[in-house]
């Protein structure tokens, strides 16, 4: 009797624990490696900023910014449009913009629960006086995706992924 | 005729840059600052020459396995990009050998961020690039016409650094700052262009693409880091930077971006799978963005910004002298032939210049077509309606010196139709002959027919504004046009205060020595004239200066009863301060280069000599000729006079009284070695002149009458080649 009270308490303990492991990796986050490769355009240091956007297009979550100042953030319209309603501290996750034929490797800390569930990540990119991309890239975010390599339209030639 | 050209093209391209390049300039000279800024936040380290990528690569990679990038910077330091550093610090500076980490990398300061994006583009984005390109290019024409210039004014190339005549501050140090100046200017000018030119693309600067066959990629043998020969041959401090491959994947490789290459390397085999040198075209901008910012060496950027203060000066002293010779010039608007009022000027000093040009100014704002010239350029005026005549007098009622022909000229050219003539004469009272020479003038021009009298001759007493103002009214009520009297006088603005350390004014003497001392930093030399204002009012009185000892004036001074200068420094005390004012009269300094230097005189004149033989080298024979009253008026001066001779100074010593028995004049004794003047004239030597006119003429007559027979030269030859120079009154 004693016996099977410990197994029973034991077995409720393993599964709570699993339930708790459970939840920990849907609400968990994961951070991925991202290279952002460029064209070779002339010209100035391209900002760039990526986001998460959701089905509708809406935008969800800034994920990166490539690009220290903020002069130039209106620049990139429509995220600049989205940002300015509703703020959020990007000082941890700006870095500097990138000139034409470098590459750029940032760290992407995305939420387990937003992949593979109609999620898109979006590269967004300006240059001065010179076109600006809505989607330069933008991709589905899916296990798929995030272990090939996306060709980018506009300034950025790839963007590649890998598991920090 | 060259020389205007390149002065006119040098000072429109200042006139037509100058606000573009301040702006640049002043940005300029705090971005200079950047480099000696940023290198104090980077840790100080060993040099990379000696430091392979084989010795150190490994490390890096073992120590932070995410290392994605290395760069190093201008500063030589490594900076290094991964996701293995403390506080999840994205870069960081670490140390080449050991990879030790050194403290997160800086960002550019955003107060230079902010005054770069000014310097290049004015805020104003490619508009303002446009403009700062042009700026650039200007200041480069600007350079070159500057060198032009020069090489112009110091007539030759090969005279380049020769001494430059210090004719005032803005224009010495013009000239001589830019002989320095020129060459970090030039390249700061050329490289800017440069940068601006490959800005808008118009010297492509192609990116190196390095292609690499994915296909072609071997995956084995693997080699350690280490070992890889490519890695080997390279030292740290050709490196830009290095890309680590994205993933262990074999078909990402290393990407090393040298000084003067692009490599990509396999990261199983360390095989080159690519390799690209930079075209010219980056080489060169890389040259002109290091020459331009002076980022790779402290001590370049530091010229870059002393040439960049002295562009400001060069602005600020450009545009001074430009003022003084446009102000000094009376620019003419119209010609001659075509104006109906015609200004004639007799002046000395140029007082009665600034007269002459208020009335000028004020005819031609009202639209009259009125024409300034002096007494000396007297011509025919077929348009003239008016001639008005502006004249001081000089010494003892003679014309001033740049009217001496006027008479000769008025009877060459009659005039063929009426013209009205008004005089006015400038002068003080407390001189013999007020305004003779005026009056004079009035006189001839009375007597020529074509001449008829607008109102009769005006006179004007120490620069009076009263009186000046009623001869004003007088005019304009008869020639119907309004002139005011209140003309703007450019009042000297020079004034300082001198100290009275001696006077022996008290020894019941007619003449006396008086002795000032200046401020440390005047620059003052014997024969500069000495400007004092004995009623504290527009009226100035002049005196020639005698430096005896450091910064100590002296003046050799007549007591006249009713003299208002002489009366005035009669009563100085030792201990007061007085306002004066310094007036630089450089034809008559002691000659620099001549041997030898024979000093005539007479009086008082005696005072710039007593300074130029105090302060004569040894090599130079000093003569002294001069001439006194009696045997008791020279003895204020004999003290002095026979320091000088135990001092060796004074070679020889000659003087002629002219109240003792034997009645002399300076003249007689020139006359009786007249050989040795001969001789002085006839070797280089230089012969000065300082009293009263009288005793200029006997001299001068004297003068001639050696050069016309022991030298068959014209006196005026010797003039012409400043060797015989006079300052007398």
């Amino acid at each position: 009797m004693l016996k099977l009270t410990k197994s029973l308490i034991l077995i409720i303990l393993v599964l709570v624990g699993f339930s708790k492991t459970l939840q920990a990796q849907n609400t968990g986050t994961t951070k991925y490696k991202c290279m952002i490769q460029m064209t070779n355009y002339m010209g100035e240091g391209a900002y760039i900023v990526v986001s998460l956007v959701d089905a509708k297009g809406g935008y969800n979550k800034t994920l990166y910014v490539l690009g220290s100042d903020k002069k130039w953030y209106a620049d990139l319209k429509e995220w600049h449009k989205a940002f300015s309603k509703k703020p959020s501290n990007i000082s941890a996750i700006t870095g500097a913009s990138v000139t034409g034929g470098d590459r750029s490797v940032v760290v992407l800390e995305i939420e387990n629960a937003k992949i593979n569930s109609n999620y898109k990540i979006r590269f967004e990119s300006a240059v001065e006086d010179k076109p600006y991309n809505v989607k330069d890239l933008e991709i589905p975010l899916t296990t798929e995706s995030l272990s090939a390599k996306n060709e980018g339209t506009g300034y950025i030639r790839y963007v590649r992924f890998s598991p920090n | 005729m060259n020389l205007s050209i390149w002065r006119y093209s040098h000072l429109t391209l200042a006139i037509s840059s100058f606000l573009f390049l301040i702006l640049a300039t002043i940005t300029g000279i705090i971005l200079a600052f950047e480099p000696v800024v940023e290198k104090s936040k980077r840790p100080n380290l060993e040099s990379l020459d000696q430091i392979s990528l084989a010795q150190s690569l490994p490390i890096w990679k073992k120590k932070y396995p995410s290392i994605s990038e290395i760069e190093i910077d201008n500063f030589k330091t490594l900076i290094a990009k991964s996701s293995d550093f403390p506080k999840e610090i994205p870069s960081a500076y670490i140390h080449p050998k050991t990879g030790e980490f050194l403290g997160e990398s800086q960002v550019q300061n955003p107060f230079f961020e902010w005054m770069t994006a000014l310097h290049r583009s004015l805020f104003l984005h490619e508009l303002g690039r446009f403009f700062v390109g042009i700026t650039a290019f200007l200041l480069w024409l600007i350079t070159i016409s500057g060198t032009l210039l020069l090489i112009q004014r110091q007539s030759g190339i090969r005279n380049f650094f020769k001494k430059i005549p210090k004719e005032n501050f803005a224009q010495y140090y013009h000239v001589v700052l830019s002989r320095w100046m020129l060459i970090p200017i030039f390249i700061i000018a050329l490289t800017g262009s440069y940068l601006s030119l490959v800005r808008f693309e118009i010297f492509a600067s192609p990116k190196v693409n390095l292609e690499v066959d994915l296909d072609k990629i071997n995956a084995s043998p693997q080699i350690a880091f280490h070992d890889f020969k490519v890695f080997q041959s390279i030292t740290l401090d050709e490196v830009k930077s290095i890309e680590f491959p994205f993933s262990e994947d074999p078909e990402d490789y290393f990407t090393l971006k040298l000084s003067d290459r692009e490599l990509a390397v396999n990261q199983i085999t360390g095989e080159i799978l690519s390799e690209q040198k930079y075209p010219f075209s980056q080489i060169m901008t890389t040259l002109s963005l290091e020459l331009h910012t002076g980022r790779t060496n402290l001590l370049w950027a530091l010229i870059l910004a002393i040439a960049s203060i002295n562009i400001l000066f060069f602005i600020y002293s450009g545009f001074v002298i430009t003022y003084k010779r446009v102000s000094k010039k009376t620019k003419n608007k119209f010609k001659a032939i075509e104006s109906q009022y015609i200004i004639l000027v007799g002046s000395e000093n140029g007082g009665t210049w600034d007269f002459a040009n208020g009335f000028h100014q004020q005819l031609l704002k009202q639209g009259k077509k009125s024409f300034i010239d002096s007494l000396n350029q007297y011509q025919n005026y077929p348009e003239a309606e008016h001639l008005i005549v502006f004249s001081s007098t000089y010494g003892i009622g003679e014309a001033p010196s740049n009217a001496n022909n006027f008479k000769k000229l008025l009877k060459e050219h009659p005039q063929n139709q009426h013209i009205n003539i008004s005089v006015i004469g400038f002068g003080s009272h407390s001189y013999p002959d007020f305004c003779k020479y005026a009056f004079e003038l009035h006189d001839w021009l009375s007597n020529e027919s074509w001449a008829k009298p607008l109102l009769d001759i005006h006179t004007v007493n120490d620069k009076s504004i009263e009186e000046y103002s009623r001869w004003t009214e007088a005019w304009s009520a008869q020639s119907g046009i309004a002139i005011s009297g209140k003309t703007q006088i450019s009042q000297p603005s020079k004034f300082q205060k001198i100290l009275v350390i001696s006077n022996t004014s008290g020894h019941h003497n007619d003449t006396f020595l008086i002795r000032f001392q200046a401020k440390k930093w005047v620059s003052i030399k014997s024969g500069d004239l000495l400007a004092i204002y004995p009623a504290n009012d527009h009226r100035e009185r002049l005196y020639s200066i005698g430096m005896v000892g450091k910064n100590n004036l002296q003046l050799s001074v007549r007591l006249h009863p009713q003299g208002l200068g002489s009366s005035y420094l009669h009563e100085l005390k030792t201990g007061e301060n007085i306002k004066v004012r310094i007036i630089n009269n450089s034809h008559f300094h002691f000659p620099k280069k001549a041997k030898e230097v024979v000093m005539i005189c007479n009086g008082t004149g005696i005072g710039p000599f007593l300074g130029m033989i105090s302060q004569c080298s040894k090599n130079v024979k000093c003569h002294l000729y001069a001439g006194f009253r009696d045997a008791n008026s020279m003895m204020l001066y004999k003290p002095q006079l026979d320091d000088f001779s135990k001092q060796n100074k004074l070679t020889s010593s000659t003087f002629a009284f002219s109240r003792e028995i034997e009645k002399q004049y300076v003249g007689n004794l020139v006359e009786k070695d007249a050989s040795k003047f001969a001789n002085i004239l006839k070797n280089g030597g230089v012969i000065m002149l300082c009293g009263s006119l009288a005793m200029q003429r006997d001299v001068m007559e004297v003068l001639k009458a050696i050069c016309e027979n022991e030298l068959r030269q014209p006196l005026s030859h010797y003039q012409a080649h400043a060797q015989i120079l006079s300052d007398c009154y």
